[in-house]
């Protein structure tokens, strides 16, 4: 069992991986998760000089660089004293979860340390934890501090929440299911138990909850990217969503990158906006369309916001 | 295509039937007659458990439960991409058919619900993408998009420890020869400079402190690519050319 899915202590504030999108691409998630946790009173703390955790591309060129970046991070959270690392990218946590379960073996963990070593960073003994963002929130906060938090609830607005692929998936790395606090990985609820406890409506039935958005092929293979970001919203749609939450700025980049595409191929009217879920949590908590970055996304959930009345 | 699951059902020999004058005792509830290849070559999982991501390829049992929810599968609806047979034809070594899924098996998206899924805790997609670069390295596969991607990745993000997504998105489309209109390209970098997300060139972001981590990394991806250039031996005669 890895470190991960034994989960070990809990830091009164742990320790935060940004990753390179939510520093970048995906600022509008960093800013309102931010403010998301200000509001709920609780903190992170930020990993200066993290590196890129080499998502799902690195280990098909090399397992150990793909083990070496994520554990360089996780070993500067430890030099910070955490045992907790949390990230809001799925691909992140996978990465990171993924390393933390094979330098439980001794040959991949001496081979990586000593490149850690040699590169300058501290050794990594597999001893943090990994968690998403939402289920930091969750398990910290949960729908009963969000419901209390909350100062203009999402009245009127169906959502279609989104969890993705490696949100909790696997187990074997991510230790989802098995242990209090964390997700279910076939059926996961947190996202859409905080989203109702800001007000919002809930599709009655998602089924394209968990699917893939093909973001790892967002380049490499446009047909299925596109096939698969059109199965998310035309079914976001059919269940009746105004608009579709993400958890992750690989799956929101994604979908948004391929809206015209999407468009061209099944029409106008399967197209909803789609926004991080913490950009809905601050809305819900008072920030307004502006100050929850909603004009960031593509997709444009701003007008629609606008329209429904949230200044 | 021979139906070559069905070598996995264990052959019950209790119950003598005959059907039409030939004995398919045992045979009876798969309606196969059993056989014997010659042409299966048990090197070719012997390379796939070598490599760190192939070493839990002899856990299946061929429960088919990856493929069942496998998204390119069952959500995108590409039914000869099927991870359990893949894994079937590494085991057993069945070059000449593996070779039919050349131009198949690199567009894994690594969902990881098959990972998820598998009672016998076979990392599906990681043996997939092993099986997918053991077509490649004998030559039966051409180097596809995505391993292309995977490279122009990896270069990037060794370069500052942090990747570059613009830069990204350029070199990769001068790897495959296309180009997103400029017109297009300015509406986008426009919409991320004004709010602040352009950080390409010059505004990339960058890990301090990185030089020695990038020349350790750079080493090791370079020792393992040479790793798994080791060559393959030829398929036996009589089972190649199947694209
Ligand atoms: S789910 Fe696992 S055991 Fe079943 S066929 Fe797939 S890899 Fe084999
Ligand atoms: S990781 Fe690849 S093989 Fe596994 S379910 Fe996803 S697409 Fe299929």
């Amino acid at each position: 069992m890895s470190a991960s899915a034994g989960r070990g202590p809990s830091d009164p504030v742990p320790a935060y991986y940004p990753g390179c999108s939510l520093d970048g691409l995906g600022k509008a998630y960093e800013v309102t998760c931010q403010q998301v946790l200000d509001r709920l009173g609780l903190s992170l703390d930020r990993i200066v000089d993290y590196n890129c955790c080499g998502a799902t591309e690195v280990k098909n060129l090399s397992e150990d660089v793909s083990v070496a970046l994520p554990a360089r991070n996780l070993a500067l959270a430890r030099s910070m004293d955490r045992h907790q690392v949390v990230a809001a990218c799925n691909g992140c946590v996978y990465s990171l979860a993924r390393a933390n379960d094979a330098v439980q073996g001794p040959a991949t963990r001496d081979r990586v340390n000593a490149m850690l070593t040699q590169g300058g960073a501290p050794a990594y003994d597999g001893s943090a934890s990994v968690q998403h963002v939402l289920e930091f929130i969750y398990q910290r906060a949960g729908p009963d501090r969000v419901r209390a938090a909350v100062r203009r609830p999402l009245a009127g607005l169906t959502v279609a929440p989104y969890y993705g692929c490696l949100y909790t998936r696997p187990k074997r790395y991510t230790g989802a299911g098995k242990t209090p606090g964390t997700d279910d990985p076939e059926h996961p609820h947190f996202l859409d138990e905080l989203l109702v406890a800001c007000g919002a409506k809930i599709v009655p039935e998602f089924s394209a909850k968990t699917i893939c958005c093909g973001g790892g092929h967002a380049l490499s293979d446009l047909e299925v990217s596109v096939a698969f970001s059109a199965s998310i919203l035309n079914e976001a749609t059919r269940a009746g969503a105004d608009l579709v939450a993400t958890i992750c700025p690989l799956g929101q980049i994604n979908i948004e990158n391929h809206l015209d595409r999407v468009r061209a191929a099944y029409g106008p009217e399967v197209i909803r906006p789609v926004a991080y879920f913490t950009q809905l949590m601050s809305l819900a908590f008072g920030a307004s369309v502006r100050e929850a970055r909603l004009a960031d996304n593509f997709s444009r959930p701003d007008s629609l916001l606008r329209a429904r009345g949230f200044p | 295509m021979p139906i070559v699951e069905k070598s996995l059902v264990r052959v019950d020999r209790t119950e003598k039937l005959e059907l039409e004058g030939i004995d398919v005792s045992g045979d009876w509830n798969t309606f196969l007659r059993s056989r014997v290849w010659t042409d299966l070559d048990v090197k070719v999982a012997d390379w796939v458990r070598a490599q760190p991501g192939g070493d839990t390829i002899d856990r299946c049992w061929q429960c088919g439960t990856c493929t069942a929810g496998c998204c390119m599968h069952t959500d995108f609806g590409l039914t000869e991409f099927n991870p359990r047979y893949f894994i079937y034809l590494a085991q057993i070594g069945y070059e000449e058919e593996l070779r039919r899924y050349a131009h198949t098996i690199w567009r894994c998206v690594s969902c990881n619900k098959c990972v998820e899924r598998c009672p016998k805790g076979v990392k599906v997609e990681e043996v997939v993408h092993t099986i997918g670069s053991y077509l490649e390295r004998t030559g039966a596969a051409p180097e596809s998009p995505a391993d292309r991607f995977d490279r122009a990745y990896t270069e990037n993000l060794l370069n500052r420890g942090i990747l570059d997504e613009a830069a990204l998105f350029r070199t990769y489309e001068r790897l495959e020869g296309r180009k997103t209109p400029t017109r297009e390209l300015l509406r986008m970098g426009l919409a991320l400079f004004t709010s602040g997300r352009l950080r390409t060139g010059p505004f990339a972001h960058r890990t301090r402190g990185w030089g020695k981590m990038r020349e350790v990394l750079r080493a090791r991806l370079e020792e393992e690519t040479r790793q798994r250039r080791v060559p393959v031996p030829k398929p036996p005669v009589g089972a190649g050319g199947g694209r």
